[in-house]
Formats: structure tokens, C-alpha cells, sequence
């Protein structure tokens, strides 16, 4: 038999390339000066929008269910390791060990917390589980504006009252100031380290699709019940999947606290978790790259064109009513994928009828 | 020793029996069919023995072992695999994938492993593919191995997940009304296909069915279930011209 | 005394979660959907007294009936418009477009009334009561919530369980299908138990807008997903669990506020939420539902 490339296997290949493409493009700009400012400072957060993308997706489209607290893991990731670079960034000065090390905490403290939330939740389906990871967002974004934490000679302080109440010494410096947030964190997210991320990213999210764990979370998808009856263990690949998903959005955290000086737990509010989810609904649940194109699209697109920006958030919000109705209504959908074939008809004519001969 | 010894099973909704003091004893290698009028209980007994529901009382014996109160997973480890009524399968998969899930648990890696595309995966996923392509060809599934499960049509989508059922590699095999929607034609053939299953594989089967056709064609003992009570039991012959099992499903 | 007065300015606070949970779990009990839009509905309520009041000059009660007419409307449009078409999806997608929907009336709201919270003006004109010399003083809002809300759990213990349309809504949520084939019309059953929710979140609005005067766009957001924590509490799906998870939310949101942290206020009520669903995942006077197997 002819060894063939299985049609995921080739998806994935494509979506590899294009990003390359795209690498070396804005890579070619950078250095020869042709980049507006703009564009530059977009490049960081467009990378991390991606990734977040990309990791909600394993949830929603792979799994098929839906978390509303990527924000909150983001912020878990973006608050744990912005605090180790604070504590090492005048021992460890090169960015180049210090940058990766901080990734790692992010992610694993992420996902250790992801976990943690499963565990009890997961036994929970559909609409109980939004809300709950809703809940489990806004409860860490409200304990980090509610938490201090400074060091001095003696070691580190915390409090969940006030700067004053930390009792620092003389030498004492501040790490997280309350809803002040967080400030001082060296700017180690350059755009080749995050495009690396977004690449392994990538990587990792369709080895995973296409594995026997990423097989076991489909058939859990698709029938629970059935998936139960070939001894598929539901709780533990749930638990997987929320891990792995917490962990991406953890290192995606971790490069967006690295690129700005000053940070604030307001940030990972709701509204970025629904952010995502949008950029998840448009690029189709369950495609990996029309994640990573929406994600694209939808954080340039609004810079751009400032005339829309007042209208940006009600065009998300239509969206996510839009693309669900035409995705779900059968006799919706029916017509445009109708419609869809007979103009894929008249474009591929000839060539839809080379390759009917060639089966 | 008989492979499934059930004794005096029984669950109750709320103040509703739906099954009272069944017991059923199936040897290894046997057809055995379960059958009874609408709403007698067939259905309810399956999820029974493959742990969706908890018996009230009673106890059920695979090979000896006790599975009462075990969960669908441990149950399906233990050995028992189910297809069912409403047909059920990965509809999003493709129908390869779905075959391969079966063999999940007999074909180890781990997720690591997986994401990262170590030697293992690539041994292991190819002997997936060998084993399941094996699966399919008997059921002749191989030329649609590649498309997806919701694509296939109603009669192939049985024999799939039997196939899926198959691969979980079980000592006893529960097919919930397998020719149901099927017209004589293919009904012939899933018989073909059950006696192959029983035979080749080593399966022993036990079978919901109403038609008649299939009933007396290949199961060699029949129990018989009427208001969640069993009725009566024994040789399929001995069974059909019982008087009683004819009052239950023609009336008075 | 001050925790008397704390306790019960959680119970005011608790009866207009009840009023508001109610809505969800008619909504949830008949037509089997979170309505993340809910909430934002309660908000829409709010900014319809408010222009009715303040820039078109009517009376307050005229206003309020407005208001109850213009959120009944908005609910049954939403149902029709974005929730019908998806009566046979996953509940994935539905749960999508309801977020969907709860975004667009925020941000509808924020392109029409802009940025900056709008000062609400009390409808209510209750006298205030005191008691022991002085020392705790109950608002007039706060007796107007309790005795609005008490009053709402009746009549819709009533009238679903004593009129041919409730005890339509009971059928619908026990099987659509079956209801359907016993001659029920289910479209407009589900219509009605939006317009009845919505209804209700206009009142809420009132109610919220009179005891906490700030109104913005996201006004009924936070209270709606509360509420939503009361309707788990009690037990999703019953009138008087409603009510009973929604005063004890009001009640621990408040109590926490003034004895753990002002900040983790909102992290308790939440917290609350997940260690219900761990332990009693029915809530107090809900019913297991068995799936078909």
C-alpha cells in the first residue's frame, strides 16, 4: 500500500509553513527598517492573542466544553513568573536564562492551578462548567488585586490588606502593589522568543489533537457515554486537556507580563477571556489555524481602522451570535454550505473532474 | 464455570421496579438472545451489566470475578463491550479513529509521548492502524477507513460500532437491537457477520432483538422478559413455542 | 447593631438576587439554557426608567410599567432572534450565543449611553423605619425589595402550579417532546417564561438601581452571574430556591464584605458557588435528573 499523509498531518504542515512565512516576512521588515511602530508594538501581544487561541480551542473544540477563565490562567501565569523576574533579575541577568525559566513557572504554576480547578469541577458539564471557570477567573483576578507581596533583608512579605501592613524593613522593595499591580518586570518578550512559543505551541496543540489522548478527548466530545462504554477514563482526559489549556494560557501570560513594565490584575477581567473565545468562535471551534488567523485579524484590524474601534466590542458580540446560529442551525447551515459547493463547483470545475477520474 | 452468572438482579426508579429478579446464565462461546415486548426491561438490564445504572440488588459474575456496582470503565476493562439501541458512535471521527479509541486501552502511550512524537508513538500507532484496518476489513469497513463515522450509512454505522466493540477486546459482547432499521437483505448479512464475530473472535454474545427472523436464525438459547420478570428461559426452539412467551408478546 | 444592620442590608440586597435568579431558573428549568444575557436585561430595565424619568419627565410608576414592557419585548425578541434557531444544537453553541447576546446589549448600551455612569434616582418612596432609638434604620428600598420580592415568589408559585399556562410550563420543562405530542404549544411556552423572566429583570433593575444608584453598562453583569450562583444554590429550577439562595448570597456577600475583605467580597460569593456544586451540585430544593441512556 502507498504510504499516504493523514489529512491532519497535512494540515498541520500548512499551518507550520505559513507561520514561517509570515516570520521571515515581518523578520525581513524589522531589519531593514520597514516596520511602523505600531505594527512593532503589535507584534508581541498578536503572538500571545494566538496562543491563548490555541489553547482555549483544546477546550472548546476538542473537548467541547467551554471555560470562561483563560483570563484567570493567564493571569496566574503572567503574575507567578512576573514575580520570580522581579526576585532573580539582578542575580540572573541574562535574559536568555532568566526569560525561560520564568516561562516554565508561568506555565506549570498555570497548570498546576488548572488542575487544581478540574478536579472538583469537571465532574460538572456544559453550563455549570462556564460558569465555574468563570467564577474560579474572576476570584483570582480579585484575590491578586487584593494582594501585596514585598521583600526585604528578612525575606518575603505578604498581606491581602495594605502596602503598610507588609511591615517591610528600611530595604524593602515592593513586588505587587495591590490593584496597583505589578511593576518593574524586565522586558524579556522580544518577537522571536514569543513567535518561538506560538510555533511550539502549535506543535504541541496538534501532536496532541492527533494522539490517542487527543482521540480519547474527541470521543468524549462526540459521545460521552459511548467513550465511557470502550473504557475511556472522562475525568482523566478532561483533566488533561483543562492542564494543558491552563498551561498554554499560563506561558501565553507569561509573555504578555514581560512586555510591559507595569501590569495590573484588572487586565484579566472577563471581557479577555470572551476576547479569546471570540477569536476561538471565528477561526471555526476546532481549527487550530483559523485561531491563530482570527486571533491575527482581530488584534490588528481595530488598530488600523480607529474609526471602528467604539464599534469593536459590539462586532465581537456579533459575531459570536452570528457565526453560532450559521454553524448550528441545520437548515442555515445546510443553505450555505449549499451554496458554498455550487460556487466551489463553478471556480474548481475542472479541476473537482481530474480528480474524480484520477479515484 | 459459566461466563456471566447474574442472580437475582433488580432496580427500582423511584416506586417503579423495572427489573425484578432477573438472573441469566451464559456460557462461554454461546448466542444468547434476550427478548420481550416494548418496555420490558431489555434495555435497562444491558445498562445493568455494563454499570450505567446501579443495581438496587442482586449480583452479576463475569469469569468468576464480581463487577456489581462497577463502574462503565471497569466494567468495559473487565470484558464486557456494548453497542446500543440509538446508535452512538465519534460521529466526528473518522471511521479508523473510531475503531481506534476501542483500542485504547490495549495499545499504551502517554500524552507526552504523544505531543512529543517520541519512537513509541510511531511504533505504537502503526500497530493501531494494522490492528484496526484488521477490524474493519471483517466487517468491511476498510474502504471507508478514512471518512468520517457520520458519513457512513445507517446499516454500516451498526456494524462500526460493533467493530468499536470488538476492539475493546471482550470476553462477552451485548449488541442492543443490532438489526434494528436494517432491511432483510442486510439483516442476512449481520447475521453472517455475528456468527463470525462469536466464531473467529472467540466473543460470546448476548443480543436484544425483535426480529424474529434473526432471534431464531442464530441464538442458541433465548430468555424471554416480560415487565421487568423473566418470563421464561431455555433452547430457542423450546422457548419460541412456549404459550406463555406467545400470551406476552401477542396478548390475550 | 451594626451587624444587625449588615444583615439586613444583605437581606435587601438577597431579594433582589431572588427576583433575578427566578428568571434564570424559569428560563433554565424550561428551556434547558444558561440566559447569560439575564442580567443585561436588568440593565436595559435600569436605563429605561432612568430616560423615562430624567429626560422625557414621567412619573416614576409610569416609567417602571415602561420599563416591565419594554424588557418583556427585549426578551422575547432575544428568544426569537438568536435562542429559537437553536432550540436543537449543542449547548455549547447555545451557551455562545447567550454570551454573545449579554456582550451585545453591554455594548449596544455603551455606543447609546455612553462611558459615564448615570446617577439613578430611588422610585421608592417607602419612609424609612427605625428601630432601638435610632441605632438601625431600614430604607425604604430595603422594605420595598423584600416585600417586591416575597410577593413576585408568590404569585409565581401560584400561578405556575394553579393556571393551564403554568402547569404548561411545568410539562414543558419536565419533556418537550411530550408536552409537544399532549397538545402544548412549546414555542409559546418558552416565549412566555422569557417574557415572564424578563419582566421580573426590569423590576430587579428598578429595585438595584434604587438601593445602589450607579448605572453603567455593565450594572446588571455582575449581579446577573450572582443571581445565577442563588438559582445553583437553591436548587436550579425551583421558585422557592430562588429565593432562599438568593437572600443567602445577598446575605454572605454582605456579611463577607464587612468582616473578611471588601475586595474579596465578590471571590467569596464565587467561592461559595464552586464548593456548592462539589458537595451538592443540586443545590438545596433541586431535583437529580437522570440521563438517558
Amino acid at each position: 500500500m502507498k504510504k499516504k499523509i493523514s489529512p491532519m498531518t497535512r494540515k498541520s504542515f500548512v499551518t507550520y509553513g505559513l507561520l514561517l512565512i509570515v516570520f521571515i516576512a515581518v523578520e525581513i521588515m524589522m531589519n531593514t527598517g520597514n516596520i511602523s511602530s505600531m505594527l512593532k508594538g503589535l507584534l508581541v501581544p498578536v503572538c500571545v492573542y494566538s496562543i491563548l487561541a490555541v489553547s482555549l480551542n483544546l477546550t472548546v473544540g476538542i473537548l467541547g466544553e467551554l471555560s470562561l477563565g483563560q483570563a484567570g490562567f493567564m493571569c496566574i501565569g503572567a503574575y507567578s513568573s512576573a514575580i520570580f523576574s522581579n526576585l532573580v533579575k539582578d542575580t540572573i541577568t541574562q535574559p536568555l536564562i532568566r526569560f525561560p525559566l520564568a516561562i516554565i513557572i508561568g506555565g506549570i504554576c498555570a497548570a498546576l492551578f488548572g488542575i487544581l480547578i478540574g478536579i472538583p469541577v469537571l465532574r460538572l458539564r456544559g453550563d455549570y462548567l462556564a460558569i465555574v471557570t468563570l467564577a474560579f477567573g474572576e476570584i483570582i483576578k480579585n484575590v491578586f488585586a487584593a494582594l501585596y507581596i514585598g521583600y526585604d533583608s528578612t525575606g518575603l512579605h505578604f498581606s491581602l490588606k495594605s502596602q503598610g501592613d507588609l511591615g517591610l524593613g528600611a530595604d524593602g522593595k515592593m513586588i505587587i502593589n495591590g490593584a496597583l499591580g505589578i511593576s518593574g518586570t524586565p522586558n524579556d518578550s522580544t518577537f522571536e522568543i514569543a513567535a518561538a512559543i506560538l510555533f511550539i505551541t502549535l506543535i504541541i496543540a496538534y501532536n496532541f489533537v492527533n494522539s490517542r489522548t487527543g482521540r480519547a478527548v474527541m470521543s468524549i466530545r462526540d459521545n460521552r457515554i459511548a467513550a465511557e462504554s470502550v473504557g475511556i477514563n472522562i475525568t482523566k482526559y478532561k483533566l488533561i486537556t483543562f492542564g494543558l489549556t491552563a498551561f498554554l494560557a499560563g506561558v501565553a501570560g507569561v509573555l504578555y507580563s514581560h512586555n510591559f513594565y507595569s501590569l495590573q490584575a484588572s487586565k484579566f477581567d472577563y471581557n479577555m477571556s470572551i476576547l479569546v473565545l471570540v477569536f476561538v468562535v471565528l477561526g471555526g471551534i476546532g481549527s487550530i489555524r483559523g485561531s491563530v488567523i482570527a486571533a491575527v485579524v482581530l488584534t490588528m484590524l481595530p488598530e488600523y481602522l480607529r474609526s471602528i474601534n467604539n464599534y469593536r466590542m459590539l462586532f465581537y458580540a456579533v459575531i459570536l451570535i452570528v457565526m453560532m446560529i450559521c454553524t448550528s442551525n441545520a437548515t442555515i447551515r445546510n443553505f450555505f454550505v449549499h451554496n458554498f459547493e455550487k460556487l466551489k463547483g463553478l471556480i474548481f470545475k475542472n479541476k473537482s473532474k481530474t480528480v474524480k477520474e484520477a479515484e | 464455570m459459566a461466563l456471566l452468572e447474574v442472580k437475582k438482579l433488580g432496580i427500582s426508579f423511584g416506586g417503579l421496579r423495572a427489573v425484578d429478579e432477573f438472573s441469566i446464565k451464559i456460557e462461554k462461546g454461546e448466542l444468547y438472545g434476550l427478548i420481550g415486548p416494548n418496555g420490558a426491561g431489555k434495555t435497562t438490564i444491558f445498562n445493568l451489566l455494563t454499570g450505567v445504572y446501579k443495581p438496587t440488588d442482586g449480583s452479576i459474575l463475569l469469569d468468576g470475578v464480581d463487577i456489581t456496582g462497577k463502574s462503565t470503565i471497569q466494567i468495559n476493562r473487565a470484558g464486557i463491550a456494548r453497542t446500543f439501541q440509538n446508535i452512538r458512535l465519534f460521529h466526528n471521527l473518522s471511521v479508523i479513529d473510531n475503531v481506534k479509541v476501542g483500542l485504547h486501552n490495549h495499545y499504551k502511550y502517554s500524552a507526552g509521548t504523544g505531543v512529543f512524537r517520541l519512537p513509541k508513538y510511531f511504533r505504537t500507532e502503526k500497530e493501531m492502524n494494522k490492528k484496526a484496518l484488521e477490524l474493519l476489513k471483517v466487517f468491511d469497513l476498510d474502504g471507508e477507513a478514512y471518512l468520517p463515522a457520520s458519513g457512513l450509512p445507517y446499516g454500516k454505522q451498526r456494524k462500526l460500532e460493533i467493530a468499536r466493540a470488538l476492539a475493546t477486546e471482550p470476553k462477552l459482547l451485548l449488541l442492543d437491537e443490532p438489526a434494528a432499521g436494517m432491511n432483510p437483505n442486510e439483516t442476512a448479512g449481520l447475521m453472517d457477520t455475528i456468527l463470525t464475530v462469536r466464531d473467529e473472535f472467540g466473543v460470546t454474545v448476548l443480543l436484544i432483538e425483535h426480529d424474529m427472523f434473526l432471534v431464531s436464525g442464530i441464538c442458541e438459547k433465548l430468555t424471554v422478559l416480560n415487565f421487568g420478570q423473566l418470563l421464561c428461559e431455555g433452547k430457542t426452539g423450546d422457548v419460541l413455542s412456549n404459550p406463555e412467551v406467545i400470551k406476552a408478546y401477542l396478548g390475550e | 447593631m451594626a451587624f444587625l444592620d449588615n444583615l439586613i442590608n444583605g437581606i435587601s440586597l438577597g431579594s433582589i438576587y431572588a427576583v433575578i435568579a427566578l428568571g434564570y431558573t424559569l428560563v433554565y428549568g424550561i428551556a434547558k439554557m444558561l440566559n447569560f444575557a439575564h442580567g443585561d436585561v436588568i440593565m436595559v430595565g435600569g436605563y429605561v426608567v432612568f430616560t423615562a424619568m430624567v429626560d422625557w419627565g414621567m412619573n416614576s410608576w409610569l416609567s417602571v410599567g415602561l420599563a416591565i414592557v419594554a424588557c418583556t419585548v427585549l426578551g422575547i425578541t432575544i428568544e426569537k432572534v438568536a435562542y429559537k434557531p437553536l432550540r436543537k444544537a449543542t449547548s455549547l453553541s447555545v451557551l455562545i450565543t447567550a454570551i454573545g447576546m449579554s456582550y451585545f446589549l453591554q455594548n449596544m448600551a455603551l455606543l447609546i449611553f455612553g462611558e459615564k455612569p448615570k446617577t439613578f434616582t430611588s422610585v421608592i418612596n417607602i419612609p424609612k423605619i427605625s428601630l432601638f432609638d435610632g441605632k438601625v434604620v431600614i430604607k425604604g428600598e430595603t422594605t420595598a425589595a423584600i416585600i417586591v420580592s416575597i410577593v413576585i415568589v408568590v404569585c409565581l408559585s401560584l400561578f405556575v402550579n394553579h393556571t393551564q399556562k403554568g402547569r404548561a410550563m411545568l410539562a414543558v420543562s419536565e419533556d418537550k417532546d411530550a408536552a409537544q405530542l399532549m397538545g402544548i404549544n412549546v414555542n409559546s411556552t418558552i416565549s412566555l417564561t422569557f417574557a415572564i423572566g424578563s419582566g421580573l429583570a426590569a423590576v430587579a433593575g428598578v429595585l438595584l438601581c434604587s438601593s445602589y444608584p450607579t448605572l453603567s453598562n455593565t450594572t446588571g453583569a455582575m449581579p446577573g452571574i450572582k443571581a445565577f450562583v442563588a438559582a445553583v444554590f437553591g436548587g436550579i429550577g425551583s421558585i422557592p430556591g430562588a429565593m432562599i439562595g438568593g437572600i443567602l448570597i445577598g446575605v454572605i456577600e454582605i456579611l463577607g464584605r464587612a468582616y473578611i475583605s471588601p475586595q474579596l467580597s465578590d471571590a467569596i460569593v464565587f467561592a461559595v458557588l464552586i464548593l456548592v456544586l462539589m458537595i451538592k451540585p443540586t443545590g438545596i430544593l433541586g431535583k437529580k435528573i437522570n440521563e438517558k441512556v
